[in-house]
C-alpha cells in the first residue's frame, strides 16, 4: 500500500483542522468532537483514498461537510455568533495605539464574519486563515474553484462595508 | 457615496484580488497603473489592504491542552475502532459473489452473498460492533487465493485467521475441529461431535457449522451426514457443497433432492488408526460414518502422514481413478 500510516495523518493535520473548526464554532467542545468525528471518517475511507491525493485538502473537505451540518442547525449557528467564544487570536502589535486600532477592527471584522451567509464564511475562512487552493475550496463547498473565488469576493466587500467610517489600522505603502 | 468613474469600476474586482493578495502578475499590474493617477481607488486600496490583513490575523489561536486533549480523546478512539475494524472486498466467483473480511487479527470472514453484490446482502454491515470498511488492493491476494482454490488450482489456504465472530466456545472448537479435515476427505457431523468429545451434540455441531463465518477456509463443505448424505450447507447452497466436494475428487452420486458421497470408490480411515484401508477392508464397508474418515484419494490420506493398511494393501490394489 503506497499510504502512509494513519497515524502520521493524524499527527500532521489534526491541529489545523482542530483550530478550522473552533474558528467555524467558536466553542472548544464543539472543535473536539468535530474534528474528532473528521479523523474518524477520514480513517474510515482512507483506505479507499486514492494514491497521490491531497490529503489535507480531503480532511478540510469532511471538516466542512460537518460543519454545514452543524449549522444546518440554526439555534448553534445563532449561539456561534452571539459572542459565547472561546477563540483567541492571533495578534502582532507594533504599538499600543496601533494595537488598540487592530483590536478594534478585528472585533469588527470578526462580526462581519460570522454574520455572513455560510459558503461564503467558509470560503473566506478556507482561503484567508488556511490558505487552501481555490480548487481544494471548491471541492469542500461542492462548488466550482470559479464560485469559491466569488464567495470570497463577496466576502470580502462585505467586511469593507462593515468598515465603513472606521479609522482602520495603518498598513505598509501601496506598493 | 458618489458614483465612480467607470475606469475605477472597470478594475474594482482586479482592485480587490489584488489588495488582498489573490491577483494575477498581469492584473496586478493593470491595478497599479491605475492606483497611480486615481487618489480614490488608493485609499480603497489601502482599505482592503487592512482588511486582508486584519483577516488573517483571525486565525484562532487554540489553548494548546485543549488541543494535546482532543488529540488524545481521538486516538484512543482510533484505537477502538481499529480493534473493530473488518476491510472488506467482494468478488465475483464460480459460487456467486463472496465477500472476504479481514481485521488487524487475520481473515475474520468468508460469506456467499447469493444473488447479492454488495455489502447490503452481507452480515457484516448488521454485525454489532464492527466496523466494516471497503478494503483496498491490499485484499486482491485473497481474492485471487480463494478463486484458485476454488478451481481447484490450489489446495491450501494458509492464512492468519480471526476467531472473533465465531459466536461461542463451542463453535469455536467445532470449526478448529473441522479445519483439520484434510483436503479431499470427508467426515460426518457425528465424527465431528464426537472429535470435539461431545458424541450426542450431533445437531449442534450442524448449527454451528451453518454460521461457520469462515466457510471454504474453514471447510464444513467436508463434513457430511452419517447416511453419505451432503444433508445441507450454509442454509441452501447444497449445489456449493457438491460443487466445492467434486473439485477435491471426492465422488458423489445424486440422491433424492441430494447428493450422497460414494462410499466404494473412496479410502477409509478408521477413528484411532494411522493406517488407510480400501472400502472392502474388514468390517469396515459397514461401519458407521461417525467413526470413519474418508478420503478420495491414496494422495490425499498419505498427505496427512496415513500408511497403507497392511492387511488390504491399498497400495497394491489401489481403487480406479474417478
Amino acid at each position: 500500500m503506497g499510504l502512509a500510516p494513519f497515524e502520521t495523518v493524524v499527527a500532521s493535520h489534526h491541529a489545523e483542522i482542530y483550530r478550522y473548526l473552533l474558528r467555524l464554532t467558536s466553542r472548544s467542545g464543539d472543535a473536539d468532537d468535530l474534528s474528532q468525528e473528521t479523523f474518524l471518517r477520514a480513517y474510515r475511507a482512507w483506505e479507499s483514498l486514492g494514491d497521490g491525493a491531497n490529503v489535507r485538502a480531503w480532511l478540510f473537505t469532511i471538516a466542512t461537510n460537518l460543519a454545514r451540518n452543524y449549522f444546518r442547525s440554526e439555534s448553534r449557528r445563532r449561539r456561534a455568533y452571539a459572542g459565547v467564544s472561546d477563540v483567541r487570536t492571533d495578534v502582532d502589535p507594533a504599538s499600543p495605539e496601533e494595537e488598540r486600532r487592530f483590536r478594534e477592527t478585528r472585533v469588527l471584522v470578526e462580526r462581519v464574519v460570522d454574520g455572513l451567509p455560510l459558503k461564503q464564511r467558509l470560503a473566506f475562512v478556507l482561503r484567508k486563515l488556511h490558505d487552501l487552493e481555490y480548487e481544494a475550496i471548491g471541492r469542500s463547498l461542492k462548488c466550482s474553484p470559479e464560485s469559491a473565488r466569488a464567495h470570497v469576493f463577496q466576502a470580502l466587500k462585505k467586511i469593507r462595508l462593515g468598515l465603513n467610517g472606521h479609522e482602520l489600522p495603518m498598513m505598509e505603502s501601496v506598493r | 457615496m458618489t458614483a465612480k468613474h467607470p475606469s475605477c469600476r472597470a478594475i474594482e474586482v482586479d482592485l480587490v484580488v489584488t489588495a488582498t493578495g489573490d491577483a494575477e502578475s498581469r492584473s496586478a499590474e493593470r491595478v497599479h497603473r491605475h492606483l497611480d493617477g486615481c487618489a480614490p481607488c488608493r485609499e480603497e486600496f489601502g482599505r482592503y489592504r487592512a482588511v486582508d490583513q486584519v483577516a488573517r490575523g483571525l486565525r484562532a489561536v487554540p489553548a494548546p491542552e485543549a488541543v494535546a486533549q482532543s488529540r488524545a480523546g481521538l486516538e484512543s478512539r482510533l484505537a477502538d475502532l481499529r480493534q473493530r475494524r473488518v476491510a472488506y472486498r467482494i468478488f465475483p466467483s464460480p459460487l456467486g459473489h463472496i465477500l472476504v473480511g479481514r481485521s488487524e487479527h487475520g481473515i475474520a470472514l468468508v460469506e456467499y452473498l447469493g444473488g447479492g453484490t454488495t455489502l447490503r446482502a452481507s452480515r457484516l454491515g448488521r454485525l454489532e460492533g464492527v466496523e466494516a470498511v471497503e478494503g483496498g488492493p491490499e485484499l486482491e491476494g485473497l481474492q485471487r487465493e480463494l478463486i484458485e482454490y476454488i478451481g481447484g488450482a490450489r489446495r491450501d489456504l494458509d492464512w492468519t485467521l480471526d476467531w472473533r465472530l465465531t459466536t461461542s466456545d463451542f463453535s469455536r472448537k467445532v470449526l478448529e475441529a473441522t479445519a483439520a479435515i484434510p483436503y479431499g476427505a470427508v467426515a460426518s457431523y457425528a465424527g465431528v461431535a464426537r472429535r470435539i468429545g461431545r458424541p450426542s451434540a450431533v445437531r449442534a455441531v450442524a448449527q454451528a457449522l451453518r454460521w461457520n463465518p469462515l466457510p471454504i477456509v474453514v471447510p464444513c463443505h467436508r463434513v457430511i451426514g452419517t447416511s453419505g448424505r451432503l444433508t445441507g450447507y450454509a442454509g441452501d447452497k447444497l449445489g456449493l457443497k457438491q460443487r466445492l466436494l467434486s473439485v477435491e475428487g471426492i465422488k458423489l452420486r445424486a440422491a433424492r433432492r441430494d447428493f450422497s458421497v460414494v462410499r466404494d470408490a473412496m479410502y477409509a480411515l478408521d477413528e484411532g488408526e494411522v493406517a488407510y484401508c480400501l472400502p472392502t477392508c474388514g468390517s469396515i464397508g459397514t461401519r458407521s460414518l461417525a467413526k470413519l474418515t474418508l478420503f478420495a484419494s491414496r494422495e490425499s490420506a498419505e498427505a496427512r502422514g496415513l500408511r497403507p493398511c497392511t492387511d488390504c494393501r491399498p497400495d497394491l490394489h489401489p481403487l480406479p481413478a474417478a
